[in-house]
């Protein structure tokens, strides 16, 4: 009775898609635990929390927003490369509402002294939020009628925005950084009631994106979009407004995403803000399983796993004092970890592992 | 006639967009030497050859991987790193040579390595290629954190060796418009490759897995061994780029090139080959890359346009490329059904149509340009130069004027050109103190102390001209930033170095000098 059914439930583990990131991350903790002591410390400070471990929840959050609208994206069989640019974008509409006079080349004293002033916004901050994110789901509708309605490939459609968008961004600010010192803004990126505020941003749009996916049919009709978008078509899903939503809510995440990184570093800082940010989210969506390419099933809480193992194996790199430079190498072979071990050679092997040792005894 | 004429369209439309990018290269070309009289100076043609000449040999190598339905991310990391070995190794003294048989093998090895992941083990190109490029970038820094310099004859020789155009230049006086050794490394690529794509079993195999890689196996194609081939290949390409980049700026550093395989794929598209793969031609992306260097050469020369257009206007003309292939493509899917149902009655009419589209959209393209650069100069943005952005007179620089001031007796020539007023400003300082300025316009003079010439000389050479630490740098120049070209000559020693502000690639102590050299020189007054 009892070895076929533990051998269905190694079976049903290892066909998960949470299985590998949850691994990969146990693998990365435990090397941590013993090469790096004091790694799980977790020291309060007044009400708040601190320790690596908030850390690498708190740098991953704005992969993580950008995580959850890729996912989207890459479920109906696409993918987003301009995230990074929109991030750019967000950065830049949102500083230039609170202070557009930065802009200018002289200004009376009574409003020079306004620059540097930490309770000076030109515009409430709700109107700040919401402009910005409207710019940002503008971008996401934008390459959502290239991909849905021009029926362009999507890594063809979102290159144009990745290309122009940081000159884009450029142009709204006329290339300058802004500077931004409105404190309430700067709580998005930096501020912390027990954990990062950042973290619970995170969890809201997680929790309200599942919501959408899966306690509506919309879920279901971005995975059949994915698998097979003409079938679908001829089986009443409306594939192009699918597909549509599924880049305004990309667009939206990259929106977010560019807020939290912008006050995190209050800088609108259009050259670097989200600059290969855009890998980066692709690179977590392929760790939690959903499949480049081909689309179909996802898992959200996949891809948020995904963006915490490379933000874990960074924090995890500095922790060891491994330099910064050779970041991006370590990087890359974990790439090709992930490769081999999502080969389907790689994944035969370990199911044909679970059977044997059921064999044996 | 007409149905001659549809005819002809009819049999060649698979050129359609071949030819619509050629003659939007060559309308740009057209409205900008219309606009700016300095841009009708030859050489400025022939500068944009030889400043993309990596550009072009890496978008050739990236047009194979995209004609074979994959594409290549790694590019950029990959001439970083070429860049940095090539010039670590000639720095430890290795014959070059060797050093160009060792970073070609390198790349091949890269790129070998990445097309087996993608044939063998089913990768998604994007996903292997991004691998590659970041271990490619991160190996740059294992190498050196620095730029290193390149000061070796072999890659003098390679950079700077002058081929004078015939019937445009003097060959007695070695005076004229020239190409450099590099242009021509270039476009002998790009000759070898079309030729192979469009003439061996390789390239139509290329083609065939393109188009569908399903029936090209079901064919008995070798579908894996053309992948690896190809991905290979475009390593050997990159590794050729970075080999011509380093020779170009003589140094290596890990952070050059970045971002230039968008720059890349950009040229491939706007050269009318389709992403999906299966079809285009390798001439194309030369009128691509053509395309792109005339737009940042426009940009340059209007002078009030900021460096940020260039990537706006890439972004659009890339655009405007894709909905062309993708009309093309849409009414090609329609004809073929129409045909099918109706026989060829309804032939005729779409095929005007789609010359109309083809027609159309290459207008809407040169509009959009024109549009675009006209802008600044109607809605007069900041004051700086609106009038002369109208004539620019900005030129490459004069290097000519430059040698020649030399050997007349000058201790140093100092040439800035460019910047948001289009400047071109030449000096000689001479060992009795004098110094004299033209900008092209007008002369201007003032007499130094001999003093103040030994002492700027001193101080220049303890800034270490003279040393390898004083290497050429170069990066696009944007709008708004200068050119410098200076020739120092003292105690028998001459030496020249350029390098472009705005930019982090230059040795400090250059932008010392260039202060030096600022204080001590007469301005001319700013406008008229």
């Amino acid at each position: 009775m009892r070895p076929p059914r533990s051998r269905q439930l190694w079976r049903r583990a290892t066909e998960s898609k949470l299985f590998f990131p949850v691994v990969m991350l146990g693998f990365i903790l435990l090397v941590d635990s013993i090469l790096v002591p004091g790694f799980f410390s977790i020291q309060p400070r007044g009400m708040n929390l601190y320790g690596s471990l908030i850390d690498i929840l708190r740098n991953a959050s704005t992969i993580m927003l950008l995580a959850i609208g890729m996912t989207l994206v890459i479920a109906t069989g696409g993918v987003d490369l301009s995230v990074g640019a929109v991030m750019a974008i967000a950065a830049s509409v949102a500083a230039l509402l609170m202070n557009p006079y930065v802009l200018a080349k002289e200004l009376p004293p009574h409003l020079m002294r306004l620059i540097n002033d930490p309770h000076f916004t030109f515009q409430p901050l709700w109107v700040v939020i919401l402009v910005t994110l409207l710019v940002a789901m503008a971008c996401g509708l934008w390459n959502g009628w290239l991909v849905a309605y021009v029926r362009i490939q999507p890594m063809v459609a979102t290159l144009i925005l990745m290309i122009a968008g940081r000159g884009i961004a450029q142009l709204i600010t006329n290339g300058v950084r802004i500077q931004i010192f409105y404190e309430p803004y700067a709580f998005i990126g930096q501020g912390w009631a027990i954990l990062p505020f950042s973290v619970y941003l995170v969890a809201v749009v997680y929790g309200a994106i599942w919501v959408i996916t899966r306690r509506t049919a919309i879920g279901m009709f971005i995975e059949s979009v994915g698998i097979n978008a003409r079938a679908s078509f001829f089986s009443g899903i409306n594939e192009k407004r699918i597909k549509l939503l599924a880049y305004v809510i990309c667009g939206l995440c990259a929106g977010l995403a560019g807020l939290v990184a912008s006050a995190n570093i209050k800088t609108s800082d259009a050259n670097n803000i989200g600059l290969t940010y855009e890998l980066d989210a692709i690179l977590a969506v392929v760790i939690g399983g959903t499949v480049l390419g081909a689309g179909g099933r996802f898992s959200l809480l996949a891809s948020l796993l995904g963006a915490i193992v490379m933000q874990a194996v960074t924090t995890s790199m500095y922790a060891l004092g491994v330099p910064a430079f050779a970041l991006q190498a370590i990087k890359g072979l974990v790439v090709i970890v992930v490769i081999l071990v999502y080969s389907e050679q790689a994944r035969g092997l370990l199911r044909g592992l679970g059977t044997r040792k059921e064999a044996s005894p | 006639m007409r149905e001659k004429a549809a005819a002809l369209v009819a049999n060649n439309q698979r050129f359609i967009p071949l030819l619509a990018t050629a003659l939007l290269a060559f309308a740009a070309y057209v409205v900008g030497a219309f606009l700016y009289p300095g841009m009708r100076d030859p050489q400025v043609f022939f500068n944009i050859l030889t400043n993309n000449s990596y550009l072009l040999i890496s978008s050739v190598g990236m047009t194979l991987v995209i004609l074979s339905g994959g594409i290549d991310l790694s590019v950029s990391g990959v001439i970083a790193l070429t860049t940095v070995a090539t010039a670590a190794m000639l720095r430890e003294g290795a014959n070059p040579w060797l050093v160009v048989l060792v970073v070609l093998l390198m790349g091949m090895a890269l790129g070998a390595t990445m097309g087996g992941f993608i044939a063998y083990l089913k990768v998604q190109p994007f996903i292997a290629t991004l691998a590659g490029m970041w271990f490619a970038r991160g190996m740059c820094f294992f190498i050196s954190d620095d730029a290193i310099a390149i000061d070796h004859p072999f890659f003098r020789i390679l950079s700077l060796t002058r081929l004078l155009i015939p019937g445009l230049s003097d060959p007695v006086a070695q005076r004229g418009d020239f190409i450099t050794i590099l242009t021509v490394i270039a476009f002998l690529v790009l000759a070898v490759v079309a030729l192979v794509a469009q003439f061996t079993k390789f390239g139509r195999s290329l083609y065939a897995i393109g188009g569908d890689e399903q029936s090209a196996r079901l064919m008995g194609l070798p579908v894996p061994s053309t992948k690896v081939m190809v991905y290979t290949f475009n390593g050997f390409c990159s590794a050729l780029a970075g080999i011509v980049l380093a020779a170009f700026v003589a140094s290596g550093h890990g952070l050059y090139a970045s971002g230039y395989e968008l720059r890349a794929i950009a040229a491939v598209v706007m050269g009318g080959t389709s992403l999906a793969g299966g079809s285009g031609y390798v001439l194309g992306t030369l009128f691509g890359v053509l395309i792109l260097g005339i737009t940042q050469t426009l940009i340059q020369f209007n002078g009030s346009l900021s460096s940020w257009w260039t990537n706006i206007v890439i972004g659009l003309l890339t655009f405007v490329f894709i909905a062309v292939q993708s009309v093309l493509v849409a009414r090609r899917g329609r004809r073929r059904r129409a045909l099918a149902q109706a026989g060829a009655a309804g032939a005729p009419s779409a095929q005007r149509r789609r010359r109309m589209w083809a027609a159309s959209a290459a207008v809407v393209g040169v509009a959009a340009l024109a549009v675009f650069l006209a802008r600044p100069q109607d809605s007069g943005t900041p004051a700086a130069g609106t009038e002369e952005a109208g004539r620019c007179l900005s030129k490459p620089f004069r290097q000519e004027l430059a040698d020649s001031l030399v050997q007349a007796g000058a201790l140093i020539a100092y040439e800035r050109n460019g910047g948001p007023r289009c400047l071109d400003e030449i000096y000689a300082i001479y060992p009795d103190g004098l110094i004299v300025g033209d900008n092209g316009i007008d002369r201007i003079e003032k007499s130094a102390t001999v003093e103040a010439v030994t002492d700027l000389l001193g101080r220049i050479r303890d800034h270490g001209w003279f040393t390898a630490e004083m290497y050429n740098t170069w990066h696009n120049p944007c709008g708004q930033c200068y050119g410098y070209y200076i020739t120092v000559s003292d105690q028998g020693e001459t030496k020249t170095v350029r390098g472009v502000d705005g930019g982090t690639d230059a040795p400090a102590d250059y932008w010392q000098v260039v202060s030096l050299i600022k204080g001590i020189i007469p301005e001319f007054e700013a406008g008229p």
